[in-house]
Protein backbone atom coordinates (compact mmCIF):
# COMPACT_ATOMS: atom_id res chain seq x y z
CA UNK A 1 0.00 0.00 0.00
CA UNK A 2 1.21 3.49 -0.76
CA UNK A 3 2.10 5.42 2.39
CA UNK A 4 -0.29 8.30 3.15
CA UNK A 5 0.81 11.68 1.87
CA UNK A 6 1.20 14.67 4.18
CA UNK A 7 -2.09 16.33 3.21
CA UNK A 8 -4.33 13.34 3.96
CA UNK A 9 -5.61 14.07 7.41
CA UNK A 10 -8.90 12.19 7.30
CA UNK A 11 -7.46 9.20 5.52
CA UNK A 12 -4.54 8.91 7.90
CA UNK A 13 -6.74 9.27 10.95
CA UNK A 14 -9.55 7.02 9.91
CA UNK A 15 -8.15 4.23 7.90
CA UNK A 16 -6.04 2.23 10.33
CA UNK A 17 -8.99 1.91 12.67
CA UNK A 18 -11.44 0.93 10.01
CA UNK A 19 -9.87 -0.73 7.08
CA UNK A 20 -8.40 -3.79 8.76
CA UNK A 21 -11.52 -5.36 10.30
CA UNK A 22 -13.91 -4.35 7.53
CA UNK A 23 -12.30 -5.21 4.26
CA UNK A 24 -13.95 -8.60 4.05
CA UNK A 25 -17.32 -8.00 5.76
CA UNK A 26 -20.44 -7.50 3.58
CA UNK A 27 -21.82 -4.01 3.09
CA UNK A 28 -24.66 -3.75 5.68
CA UNK A 29 -22.69 -5.08 8.65
CA UNK A 30 -19.83 -2.90 7.63
CA UNK A 31 -21.99 0.16 7.72
CA UNK A 32 -23.14 -0.19 11.30
CA UNK A 33 -19.81 -1.17 12.73
CA UNK A 34 -17.96 1.47 10.78
CA UNK A 35 -20.30 4.08 12.20
CA UNK A 36 -19.40 3.20 15.77
CA UNK A 37 -15.72 2.79 15.25
CA UNK A 38 -15.32 6.02 13.35
CA UNK A 39 -17.42 8.03 15.77
CA UNK A 40 -14.99 6.98 18.44
CA UNK A 41 -12.25 8.08 16.12
CA UNK A 42 -13.88 11.48 15.71
CA UNK A 43 -14.35 11.91 19.44
CA UNK A 44 -10.71 11.18 19.88
CA UNK A 45 -9.86 14.00 17.49
CA UNK A 46 -7.93 16.79 19.13
CA UNK A 47 -10.54 19.55 19.24
CA UNK A 48 -9.10 23.02 19.07
CA UNK A 49 -11.53 24.43 21.61
CA UNK A 50 -10.99 24.81 25.32
CA UNK A 51 -14.25 22.98 25.93
CA UNK A 52 -13.03 19.73 24.45
CA UNK A 53 -13.45 17.69 27.65
CA UNK A 54 -17.17 18.36 27.75
CA UNK A 55 -17.60 18.04 24.00
CA UNK A 56 -15.97 14.64 23.84
CA UNK A 57 -18.40 13.28 26.41
CA UNK A 58 -21.60 14.74 25.06
CA UNK A 59 -22.70 12.64 22.06
CA UNK A 60 -25.92 10.78 22.79
CA UNK A 61 -27.64 9.08 25.66
CA UNK A 62 -25.15 8.89 28.58
CA UNK A 63 -25.68 12.38 30.03
CA UNK A 64 -29.38 12.89 29.41
CA UNK A 65 -30.08 16.50 30.52
CA UNK A 66 -32.81 17.33 32.98
CA UNK A 67 -36.00 18.60 31.30
CA UNK A 68 -36.32 22.06 32.97
CA UNK A 69 -33.06 23.35 31.47
CA UNK A 70 -33.66 26.15 28.95
CA UNK A 71 -32.22 26.27 25.45
CA UNK A 72 -29.99 29.12 24.40
CA UNK A 73 -31.05 31.20 21.38
CA UNK A 74 -28.68 30.81 18.47
CA UNK A 75 -26.40 33.75 17.84
CA UNK A 76 -26.37 35.23 14.31
CA UNK A 77 -22.89 33.81 13.88
CA UNK A 78 -24.05 30.30 14.77
CA UNK A 79 -27.05 30.68 12.50
CA UNK A 80 -24.94 31.72 9.57
CA UNK A 81 -22.52 28.86 10.23
CA UNK A 82 -25.36 26.37 10.33
CA UNK A 83 -27.02 27.66 7.20
CA UNK A 84 -23.81 27.74 5.20
CA UNK A 85 -22.94 24.26 6.49
CA UNK A 86 -26.27 22.79 5.41
CA UNK A 87 -26.12 24.65 2.10
CA UNK A 88 -22.64 23.42 1.22
CA UNK A 89 -23.50 19.87 2.30
CA UNK A 90 -26.54 19.81 0.06
CA UNK A 91 -24.50 21.14 -2.85
CA UNK A 92 -21.81 18.53 -2.16
CA UNK A 93 -24.23 15.64 -2.07
CA UNK A 94 -25.91 16.90 -5.23
CA UNK A 95 -22.52 16.89 -6.94
CA UNK A 96 -21.64 13.44 -5.57
CA UNK A 97 -24.94 11.99 -6.79
CA UNK A 98 -24.39 13.41 -10.25
CA UNK A 99 -20.75 12.27 -10.41
CA UNK A 100 -21.76 8.68 -9.68
CA UNK A 101 -24.72 8.88 -11.99
CA UNK A 102 -22.49 10.02 -14.87
CA UNK A 103 -19.71 7.55 -14.06
CA UNK A 104 -21.80 4.43 -13.61
CA UNK A 105 -22.90 3.66 -17.18
CA UNK A 106 -19.46 4.36 -18.63
CA UNK A 107 -17.51 2.39 -16.02
CA UNK A 108 -19.99 -0.47 -15.78
CA UNK A 109 -20.12 -0.74 -19.58
CA UNK A 110 -16.47 -1.76 -19.54
CA UNK A 111 -16.26 -3.64 -16.26
CA UNK A 112 -19.63 -5.13 -15.36
CA UNK A 113 -18.35 -6.60 -12.09
CA UNK A 114 -18.25 -3.06 -10.65
CA UNK A 115 -22.01 -2.63 -11.02
CA UNK A 116 -22.95 -3.58 -7.41
CA UNK A 117 -20.27 -1.31 -5.97
CA UNK A 118 -21.25 1.69 -8.10
CA UNK A 119 -24.91 1.06 -7.35
CA UNK A 120 -24.19 0.84 -3.62
CA UNK A 121 -22.24 4.10 -3.58
CA UNK A 122 -24.83 5.85 -5.74
CA UNK A 123 -27.68 4.71 -3.51
CA UNK A 124 -25.93 5.99 -0.41
CA UNK A 125 -25.26 9.35 -2.05
CA UNK A 126 -28.91 9.63 -3.05
CA UNK A 127 -29.82 8.94 0.57
CA UNK A 128 -27.47 11.70 1.78
CA UNK A 129 -28.82 14.13 -0.80
CA UNK A 130 -32.37 13.42 0.35
CA UNK A 131 -31.37 13.91 3.99
CA UNK A 132 -29.89 17.33 3.30
CA UNK A 133 -32.80 18.35 1.10
CA UNK A 134 -35.10 17.64 4.01
CA UNK A 135 -32.86 19.47 6.47
CA UNK A 136 -32.61 22.51 4.20
CA UNK A 137 -36.37 22.71 3.77
CA UNK A 138 -37.00 22.15 7.47
CA UNK A 139 -34.58 24.80 8.65
CA UNK A 140 -35.45 27.31 5.93
CA UNK A 141 -31.95 27.48 4.54
CA UNK A 142 -31.43 28.97 1.10
CA UNK A 143 -30.07 26.40 -1.39
CA UNK A 144 -26.94 27.41 -3.25
CA UNK A 145 -27.54 29.86 -6.07
CA UNK A 146 -25.01 28.05 -8.26
CA UNK A 147 -27.07 24.84 -8.29
CA UNK A 148 -27.17 24.62 -12.13
CA UNK A 149 -23.44 25.29 -12.38
CA UNK A 150 -22.57 22.55 -9.87
CA UNK A 151 -24.90 20.16 -11.70
CA UNK A 152 -23.15 20.74 -15.00
CA UNK A 153 -19.63 20.61 -13.54
CA UNK A 154 -20.31 17.47 -11.50
CA UNK A 155 -21.83 15.63 -14.44
CA UNK A 156 -18.90 16.70 -16.58
CA UNK A 157 -16.37 15.55 -13.98
CA UNK A 158 -18.08 12.18 -13.51
CA UNK A 159 -18.38 11.55 -17.21
CA UNK A 160 -14.79 12.61 -18.00
CA UNK A 161 -13.22 10.45 -15.30
CA UNK A 162 -15.51 7.59 -16.28
CA UNK A 163 -14.33 7.80 -19.89
CA UNK A 164 -10.70 7.96 -18.74
CA UNK A 165 -11.14 4.53 -17.19
CA UNK A 166 -11.86 2.70 -13.97
CA UNK A 167 -8.67 3.90 -12.26
CA UNK A 168 -9.40 7.54 -13.05
CA UNK A 169 -13.00 7.17 -11.87
CA UNK A 170 -11.79 5.68 -8.59
CA UNK A 171 -9.12 8.37 -8.24
CA UNK A 172 -11.88 10.95 -8.65
CA UNK A 173 -13.89 9.26 -5.88
CA UNK A 174 -10.79 9.12 -3.72
CA UNK A 175 -10.05 12.83 -4.19
CA UNK A 176 -13.64 13.95 -3.66
CA UNK A 177 -14.28 11.78 -0.62
CA UNK A 178 -11.00 12.83 1.00
CA UNK A 179 -12.02 16.47 0.79
CA UNK A 180 -15.59 15.73 1.85
CA UNK A 181 -14.48 13.63 4.83
CA UNK A 182 -12.23 16.41 6.10
CA UNK A 183 -14.97 18.93 5.51
CA UNK A 184 -17.55 16.93 7.49
CA UNK A 185 -15.04 16.43 10.27
CA UNK A 186 -14.49 20.18 10.53
CA UNK A 187 -18.25 20.72 10.72
CA UNK A 188 -18.71 18.05 13.37
CA UNK A 189 -15.90 19.54 15.45
CA UNK A 190 -17.45 22.98 15.24
CA UNK A 191 -20.87 21.59 16.24
CA UNK A 192 -19.37 19.69 19.16
CA UNK A 193 -17.67 22.89 20.27
CA UNK A 194 -21.00 24.72 20.12
CA UNK A 195 -22.87 22.02 21.99
CA UNK A 196 -20.05 21.76 24.52
CA UNK A 197 -20.26 25.48 25.23
CA UNK A 198 -24.00 25.23 25.82
CA UNK A 199 -23.53 22.35 28.21
CA UNK A 200 -20.74 24.18 30.04
CA UNK A 201 -23.05 27.18 30.46
CA UNK A 202 -25.83 24.96 31.79
CA UNK A 203 -28.16 25.13 28.79
CA UNK A 204 -30.03 22.22 27.33
CA UNK A 205 -28.99 20.63 24.04
CA UNK A 206 -32.09 19.61 22.15
CA UNK A 207 -32.68 16.60 19.94
CA UNK A 208 -32.31 18.84 16.91
CA UNK A 209 -28.57 19.16 17.44
CA UNK A 210 -28.01 15.65 18.71
CA UNK A 211 -29.64 14.31 15.58
CA UNK A 212 -27.78 16.71 13.35
CA UNK A 213 -24.43 15.62 14.78
CA UNK A 214 -25.24 11.93 14.55
CA UNK A 215 -26.51 12.38 10.97
CA UNK A 216 -23.32 14.17 9.99
CA UNK A 217 -21.24 11.42 11.60
CA UNK A 218 -23.11 8.69 9.82
CA UNK A 219 -22.76 10.43 6.48
CA UNK A 220 -19.09 11.20 7.09
CA UNK A 221 -18.42 7.53 7.79
CA UNK A 222 -20.23 6.44 4.66
CA UNK A 223 -18.25 8.91 2.57
CA UNK A 224 -14.99 7.60 4.01
CA UNK A 225 -16.18 4.09 3.28
CA UNK A 226 -16.42 5.14 -0.39
CA UNK A 227 -12.86 6.39 -0.11
CA UNK A 228 -11.75 2.95 1.08
CA UNK A 229 -13.62 1.28 -1.77
CA UNK A 230 -11.94 3.59 -4.26
CA UNK A 231 -8.47 2.84 -2.90
CA UNK A 232 -9.22 -0.89 -2.93
CA UNK A 233 -10.17 -0.62 -6.59
CA UNK A 234 -6.87 0.74 -7.86
CA UNK A 235 -7.44 4.45 -7.45
CA UNK A 236 -3.68 4.82 -6.94
CA UNK A 237 -2.95 3.28 -10.32
CA UNK A 238 -4.51 6.15 -12.21
CA UNK A 239 -2.07 7.95 -14.47
CA UNK A 240 -1.05 10.59 -13.48
CA UNK A 241 -2.52 10.09 -10.02
CA UNK A 242 -1.03 13.18 -8.39
CA UNK A 243 -2.33 15.48 -11.12
CA UNK A 244 -5.81 14.02 -11.22
CA UNK A 245 -6.37 13.99 -7.47
CA UNK A 246 -4.64 17.34 -7.05
CA UNK A 247 -6.85 19.08 -9.58
CA UNK A 248 -10.05 17.48 -8.31
CA UNK A 249 -9.26 18.23 -4.68
CA UNK A 250 -8.44 21.85 -5.49
CA UNK A 251 -11.72 22.05 -7.39
CA UNK A 252 -13.60 20.57 -4.42
CA UNK A 253 -12.08 23.04 -2.01
CA UNK A 254 -12.96 25.91 -4.33
CA UNK A 255 -16.52 24.66 -4.73
CA UNK A 256 -16.90 24.30 -0.96
CA UNK A 257 -15.57 27.81 -0.42
CA UNK A 258 -17.98 29.27 -2.96
CA UNK A 259 -21.01 27.25 -1.85
CA UNK A 260 -20.57 28.36 1.74
CA UNK A 261 -21.04 31.91 0.55
CA UNK A 262 -23.32 31.90 -2.49
CA UNK B 1 -43.41 47.00 0.15
CA UNK B 2 -41.04 47.35 -2.64
CA UNK B 3 -43.60 47.74 -4.98
CA UNK B 4 -41.15 50.57 -4.57
CA UNK B 5 -39.50 49.49 -7.76
CA UNK B 6 -42.85 49.02 -9.40
CA UNK B 7 -44.12 52.29 -8.06
CA UNK B 8 -41.39 53.97 -10.05
CA UNK B 9 -42.66 52.48 -13.29
CA UNK B 10 -46.34 51.74 -13.02
CA UNK B 11 -47.44 54.54 -10.79
CA UNK B 12 -44.86 57.00 -12.00
CA UNK B 13 -47.13 59.99 -11.93
CA UNK B 14 -48.66 59.21 -8.59
CA UNK B 15 -45.32 58.46 -7.08
CA UNK B 16 -43.86 61.69 -8.40
CA UNK B 17 -46.75 63.70 -7.06
CA UNK B 18 -46.24 62.18 -3.64
CA UNK B 19 -42.51 62.65 -3.72
CA UNK B 20 -42.87 66.31 -4.62
CA UNK B 21 -45.22 66.98 -1.78
CA UNK B 22 -43.46 68.21 1.36
CA UNK B 23 -43.10 65.21 3.60
CA UNK B 24 -43.62 66.98 6.89
CA UNK B 25 -46.13 69.68 5.97
CA UNK B 26 -47.29 70.78 9.39
CA UNK B 27 -45.93 70.00 12.75
CA UNK B 28 -48.69 69.78 15.33
CA UNK B 29 -49.38 73.02 17.18
CA UNK B 30 -47.31 73.08 20.30
CA UNK B 31 -45.13 70.25 19.13
CA UNK B 32 -41.48 71.13 19.18
CA UNK B 33 -40.16 70.19 15.79
CA UNK B 34 -39.42 66.53 15.79
CA UNK B 35 -36.00 65.47 14.72
CA UNK B 36 -35.77 64.37 11.13
CA UNK B 37 -34.37 60.92 10.44
CA UNK B 38 -30.64 60.95 11.00
CA UNK B 39 -28.49 60.78 7.95
CA UNK B 40 -24.97 60.18 9.22
CA UNK B 41 -23.93 56.61 8.80
CA UNK B 42 -22.47 56.26 12.27
CA UNK B 43 -25.60 57.40 14.04
CA UNK B 44 -27.86 55.56 11.66
CA UNK B 45 -26.43 52.13 12.19
CA UNK B 46 -29.23 49.72 11.49
CA UNK B 47 -30.85 47.77 14.26
CA UNK B 48 -29.30 44.48 13.32
CA UNK B 49 -25.84 45.93 13.72
CA UNK B 50 -26.67 47.44 17.06
CA UNK B 51 -27.85 44.12 18.37
CA UNK B 52 -25.06 42.06 17.02
CA UNK B 53 -22.26 44.49 17.75
CA UNK B 54 -22.70 43.69 21.42
CA UNK B 55 -22.07 40.07 20.59
CA UNK B 56 -19.23 41.03 18.27
CA UNK B 57 -17.49 42.73 21.16
CA UNK B 58 -17.09 39.39 22.85
CA UNK B 59 -15.03 38.08 19.96
CA UNK B 60 -11.27 38.48 19.58
CA UNK B 61 -10.27 41.68 17.81
CA UNK B 62 -9.68 40.44 14.24
CA UNK B 63 -13.00 38.57 14.21
CA UNK B 64 -14.94 41.66 15.31
CA UNK B 65 -14.67 43.41 11.98
CA UNK B 66 -15.70 40.31 10.12
CA UNK B 67 -18.64 39.76 12.43
CA UNK B 68 -19.83 43.33 12.00
CA UNK B 69 -19.56 43.06 8.26
CA UNK B 70 -21.58 39.88 8.28
CA UNK B 71 -24.21 41.52 10.44
CA UNK B 72 -24.99 44.03 7.72
CA UNK B 73 -26.03 41.29 5.34
CA UNK B 74 -27.64 39.24 8.04
CA UNK B 75 -31.27 38.44 7.39
CA UNK B 76 -32.79 36.73 10.40
CA UNK B 77 -35.43 34.59 8.77
CA UNK B 78 -33.31 33.37 5.86
CA UNK B 79 -30.61 31.72 7.85
CA UNK B 80 -30.90 28.57 9.91
CA UNK B 81 -34.32 28.40 11.52
CA UNK B 82 -34.24 26.28 14.64
CA UNK B 83 -37.36 24.42 15.76
CA UNK B 84 -35.85 23.68 19.16
CA UNK B 85 -34.22 26.88 20.25
CA UNK B 86 -36.00 30.14 21.06
CA UNK B 87 -35.90 32.64 18.18
CA UNK B 88 -33.37 35.48 18.27
CA UNK B 89 -34.74 38.92 19.22
CA UNK B 90 -36.68 40.82 16.55
CA UNK B 91 -35.40 43.92 14.80
CA UNK B 92 -37.03 46.39 17.22
CA UNK B 93 -36.04 47.16 20.80
CA UNK B 94 -38.65 47.25 23.53
CA UNK B 95 -38.80 51.05 23.59
CA UNK B 96 -39.18 51.18 19.84
CA UNK B 97 -41.95 48.61 19.95
CA UNK B 98 -43.95 50.69 22.44
CA UNK B 99 -43.50 53.87 20.49
CA UNK B 100 -44.20 52.38 17.08
CA UNK B 101 -47.27 50.42 18.12
CA UNK B 102 -48.75 53.59 19.64
CA UNK B 103 -47.85 55.63 16.57
CA UNK B 104 -49.30 52.99 14.25
CA UNK B 105 -52.78 53.69 15.63
CA UNK B 106 -52.52 57.21 14.20
CA UNK B 107 -51.46 56.15 10.73
CA UNK B 108 -54.97 55.99 9.19
CA UNK B 109 -55.61 59.63 10.17
CA UNK B 110 -52.10 61.11 9.94
CA UNK B 111 -50.33 58.86 7.49
CA UNK B 112 -46.84 57.47 7.80
CA UNK B 113 -45.52 60.77 9.07
CA UNK B 114 -43.68 62.50 11.88
CA UNK B 115 -47.06 63.61 13.22
CA UNK B 116 -48.15 60.03 13.76
CA UNK B 117 -44.85 59.34 15.49
CA UNK B 118 -45.18 62.41 17.71
CA UNK B 119 -48.77 61.51 18.64
CA UNK B 120 -47.66 57.98 19.40
CA UNK B 121 -44.93 59.31 21.67
CA UNK B 122 -47.48 61.42 23.55
CA UNK B 123 -49.83 58.46 23.93
CA UNK B 124 -47.10 56.40 25.55
CA UNK B 125 -46.24 59.28 27.86
CA UNK B 126 -42.91 60.01 26.21
CA UNK B 127 -41.47 63.34 25.20
CA UNK B 128 -42.31 64.56 21.72
CA UNK B 129 -38.65 64.41 20.81
CA UNK B 130 -38.49 60.68 21.50
CA UNK B 131 -39.21 59.47 17.93
CA UNK B 132 -35.65 60.58 17.18
CA UNK B 133 -34.44 57.34 18.75
CA UNK B 134 -35.70 55.61 15.61
CA UNK B 135 -32.77 55.07 13.29
CA UNK B 136 -34.81 55.58 10.13
CA UNK B 137 -37.52 57.96 11.30
CA UNK B 138 -40.74 57.53 9.37
CA UNK B 139 -39.38 54.52 7.52
CA UNK B 140 -39.21 52.72 10.86
CA UNK B 141 -42.96 53.12 11.12
CA UNK B 142 -43.38 51.60 7.67
CA UNK B 143 -41.08 48.76 8.60
CA UNK B 144 -43.08 48.24 11.75
CA UNK B 145 -46.18 47.74 9.61
CA UNK B 146 -44.36 45.33 7.29
CA UNK B 147 -42.73 43.44 10.13
CA UNK B 148 -45.83 43.04 12.31
CA UNK B 149 -48.03 42.06 9.39
CA UNK B 150 -45.50 39.50 8.25
CA UNK B 151 -45.06 37.94 11.67
CA UNK B 152 -48.84 37.88 12.18
CA UNK B 153 -49.14 35.61 9.16
CA UNK B 154 -47.76 32.59 10.97
CA UNK B 155 -50.44 32.77 13.66
CA UNK B 156 -53.31 33.31 11.24
CA UNK B 157 -52.08 31.03 8.46
CA UNK B 158 -53.86 27.87 9.56
CA UNK B 159 -57.29 29.49 9.81
CA UNK B 160 -56.90 31.26 6.49
CA UNK B 161 -55.90 28.08 4.72
CA UNK B 162 -58.70 26.08 6.33
CA UNK B 163 -61.29 28.70 5.35
CA UNK B 164 -60.41 28.51 1.69
CA UNK B 165 -60.06 24.72 1.80
CA UNK B 166 -56.78 25.08 -0.07
CA UNK B 167 -55.00 21.80 -0.67
CA UNK B 168 -52.17 22.45 -3.11
CA UNK B 169 -49.22 24.67 -2.34
CA UNK B 170 -50.37 27.08 -5.05
CA UNK B 171 -53.78 27.52 -3.44
CA UNK B 172 -52.22 28.01 -0.03
CA UNK B 173 -49.86 30.63 -1.44
CA UNK B 174 -52.83 32.48 -2.84
CA UNK B 175 -54.74 32.28 0.44
CA UNK B 176 -51.74 33.53 2.41
CA UNK B 177 -50.90 36.34 -0.04
CA UNK B 178 -54.52 37.44 0.19
CA UNK B 179 -54.35 37.27 3.98
CA UNK B 180 -51.32 39.53 3.91
CA UNK B 181 -53.00 41.97 1.51
CA UNK B 182 -55.98 42.17 3.85
CA UNK B 183 -53.51 43.21 6.54
CA UNK B 184 -53.06 46.45 4.57
CA UNK B 185 -56.76 47.34 4.84
CA UNK B 186 -56.39 49.67 7.83
CA UNK B 187 -53.70 51.81 6.20
CA UNK B 188 -54.51 51.35 2.52
CA UNK B 189 -55.47 55.01 2.06
CA UNK B 190 -51.97 55.98 3.18
CA UNK B 191 -50.07 53.17 1.53
CA UNK B 192 -49.07 55.14 -1.58
CA UNK B 193 -47.17 57.56 0.66
CA UNK B 194 -45.42 54.62 2.23
CA UNK B 195 -44.53 53.19 -1.18
CA UNK B 196 -43.06 56.55 -2.15
CA UNK B 197 -40.90 56.62 0.98
CA UNK B 198 -39.81 53.03 0.40
CA UNK B 199 -38.79 53.94 -3.14
CA UNK B 200 -36.24 56.46 -1.84
CA UNK B 201 -32.80 55.12 -2.70
CA UNK B 202 -31.58 54.76 0.88
CA UNK B 203 -34.60 52.66 1.84
CA UNK B 204 -34.80 50.49 -1.27
CA UNK B 205 -32.46 47.72 0.00
CA UNK B 206 -34.32 47.38 3.31
CA UNK B 207 -37.66 47.39 1.51
CA UNK B 208 -36.57 44.74 -0.96
CA UNK B 209 -35.24 42.61 1.87
CA UNK B 210 -38.56 42.91 3.65
CA UNK B 211 -40.37 41.90 0.45
CA UNK B 212 -38.09 38.89 0.05
CA UNK B 213 -38.71 37.90 3.67
CA UNK B 214 -42.43 38.10 3.09
CA UNK B 215 -42.27 35.89 0.00
CA UNK B 216 -40.12 33.42 1.93
CA UNK B 217 -42.56 33.41 4.84
CA UNK B 218 -45.59 32.86 2.60
CA UNK B 219 -43.95 29.98 0.75
CA UNK B 220 -42.72 28.40 3.98
CA UNK B 221 -46.15 28.63 5.59
CA UNK B 222 -47.72 27.23 2.43
CA UNK B 223 -45.54 24.16 2.87
CA UNK B 224 -43.30 24.62 -0.14
CA UNK B 225 -40.19 22.44 0.18
CA UNK B 226 -38.34 23.21 -3.05
CA UNK B 227 -34.58 23.04 -2.58
CA UNK B 228 -33.37 23.56 -6.15
CA UNK B 229 -33.24 26.66 -8.37
CA UNK B 230 -37.04 26.84 -8.21
CA UNK B 231 -36.50 28.11 -4.66
CA UNK B 232 -35.31 31.34 -6.26
CA UNK B 233 -37.80 31.54 -9.11
CA UNK B 234 -40.76 30.91 -6.80
CA UNK B 235 -39.69 33.64 -4.41
CA UNK B 236 -38.91 36.08 -7.18
CA UNK B 237 -42.22 35.56 -8.96
CA UNK B 238 -44.23 35.70 -5.74
CA UNK B 239 -42.45 38.93 -4.75
CA UNK B 240 -43.22 40.53 -8.09
CA UNK B 241 -46.85 39.40 -7.98
CA UNK B 242 -47.34 40.53 -4.41
CA UNK B 243 -45.81 43.94 -5.11
CA UNK B 244 -48.01 44.39 -8.17
CA UNK B 245 -51.13 43.32 -6.26
CA UNK B 246 -50.31 45.71 -3.45
CA UNK B 247 -49.96 48.57 -5.90
CA UNK B 248 -53.28 47.55 -7.45
CA UNK B 249 -54.85 47.51 -4.00
CA UNK B 250 -54.00 51.17 -3.33
CA UNK B 251 -56.35 52.27 -6.11
CA UNK B 252 -58.98 49.56 -5.69
CA UNK B 253 -62.43 50.96 -4.85
CA UNK B 254 -64.37 47.68 -5.05
CA UNK B 255 -66.09 46.37 -1.90
CA UNK B 256 -63.81 44.19 0.19
CA UNK B 257 -61.08 44.63 -2.45
CA UNK B 258 -62.75 42.08 -4.67
CA UNK B 259 -60.87 43.36 -7.71
CA UNK B 260 -57.52 42.98 -5.95
CA UNK B 261 -58.33 39.41 -5.13
CA UNK B 262 -59.18 38.68 -8.77
CA UNK B 263 -56.01 40.46 -9.88
CA UNK B 264 -53.92 38.37 -7.49
CA UNK B 265 -55.52 35.16 -8.70
CA UNK B 266 -54.95 36.01 -12.36
CA UNK B 267 -51.28 36.83 -11.81
CA UNK B 268 -50.66 33.64 -9.82
CA UNK B 269 -52.39 31.54 -12.49
CA UNK B 270 -50.24 33.13 -15.17
CA UNK B 271 -47.09 32.41 -13.19
CA UNK B 272 -48.15 28.80 -12.70
CA UNK B 273 -48.81 28.43 -16.43
CA UNK B 274 -45.47 29.94 -17.37
CA UNK B 275 -43.71 27.68 -14.85
CA UNK B 276 -45.51 24.64 -16.23
CA UNK B 277 -44.54 25.49 -19.81
CA UNK B 278 -40.91 25.98 -18.81
CA UNK B 279 -40.90 22.66 -16.97
CA UNK B 280 -42.37 20.87 -19.98
CA UNK B 281 -39.68 22.27 -22.26
CA UNK B 282 -36.98 21.23 -19.78
CA UNK B 283 -38.42 17.73 -19.54
CA UNK B 284 -38.58 17.39 -23.32
CA UNK B 285 -34.96 18.52 -23.77
CA UNK B 286 -33.73 16.25 -20.99
CA UNK B 287 -35.59 13.24 -22.33
CA UNK B 288 -34.25 13.71 -25.83
CA UNK B 289 -30.70 14.29 -24.65
CA UNK B 290 -30.64 11.10 -22.59
CA UNK B 291 -32.33 9.18 -25.41
CA UNK B 292 -29.63 10.37 -27.83
CA UNK B 293 -26.86 9.29 -25.46
CA UNK B 294 -28.49 5.90 -24.99
CA UNK B 295 -28.83 5.38 -28.74
CA UNK B 296 -25.13 6.14 -29.20
CA UNK B 297 -24.24 3.76 -26.36
CA UNK B 298 -26.33 1.00 -27.93
CA UNK B 299 -24.32 1.50 -31.15
CA UNK B 300 -21.16 0.75 -29.21
CA UNK B 301 -19.84 4.30 -28.81
CA UNK B 302 -17.96 4.47 -25.51
CA UNK B 303 -19.57 7.52 -23.95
Amino acid sequence: MVPPRPGWTPLRLCRPRRLAPHTTTPAPARLISSTTSASQAADGFPTSSSSSPSSSGNPQPPNKPQPPKPKKPLTPEQQSFLSSALRVNQAGELAATLIYRAQTPVVVGREPHLRPLMQHMYDQEVGHFRTFNELIAKHRVRPTALYPLWSVLATGLGWTTGVLGREAAMACTEAVETEIGGHYNAQIRRLLEMVGEWEAEGYDVGDEFRELISTLRRIRDEELEHLDHAVEHDAKKAEPHWLLTGVIRAGCRGAIWVSERV
Amino acid sequence: MSSSALACFAGATTARRILLRPRWPTILPGTPSVAAPCRSSSACATRSIIITSQQCDLLPRPRQRQCEQQAIFFTPNRSYHSHDHPPPPGPFTHAEQNLLSAAYVHVPSHGFSQEALALGARDTGLLDISPSILPDGVFSLIRWHLYTQRTLLAAKAKDAVDQTAAVTVGDKVEALAWLRLRGNEAVVGRWQEALAIMAQPSYVPASLKELASLADEILYLAGDVSVDPSWYTKRASLSAIYAAAELFQTTDQSPKFRETRAFLRRRLDEAAQAGGALRSVGEWVGFNASAAVNVLRSKGVRI
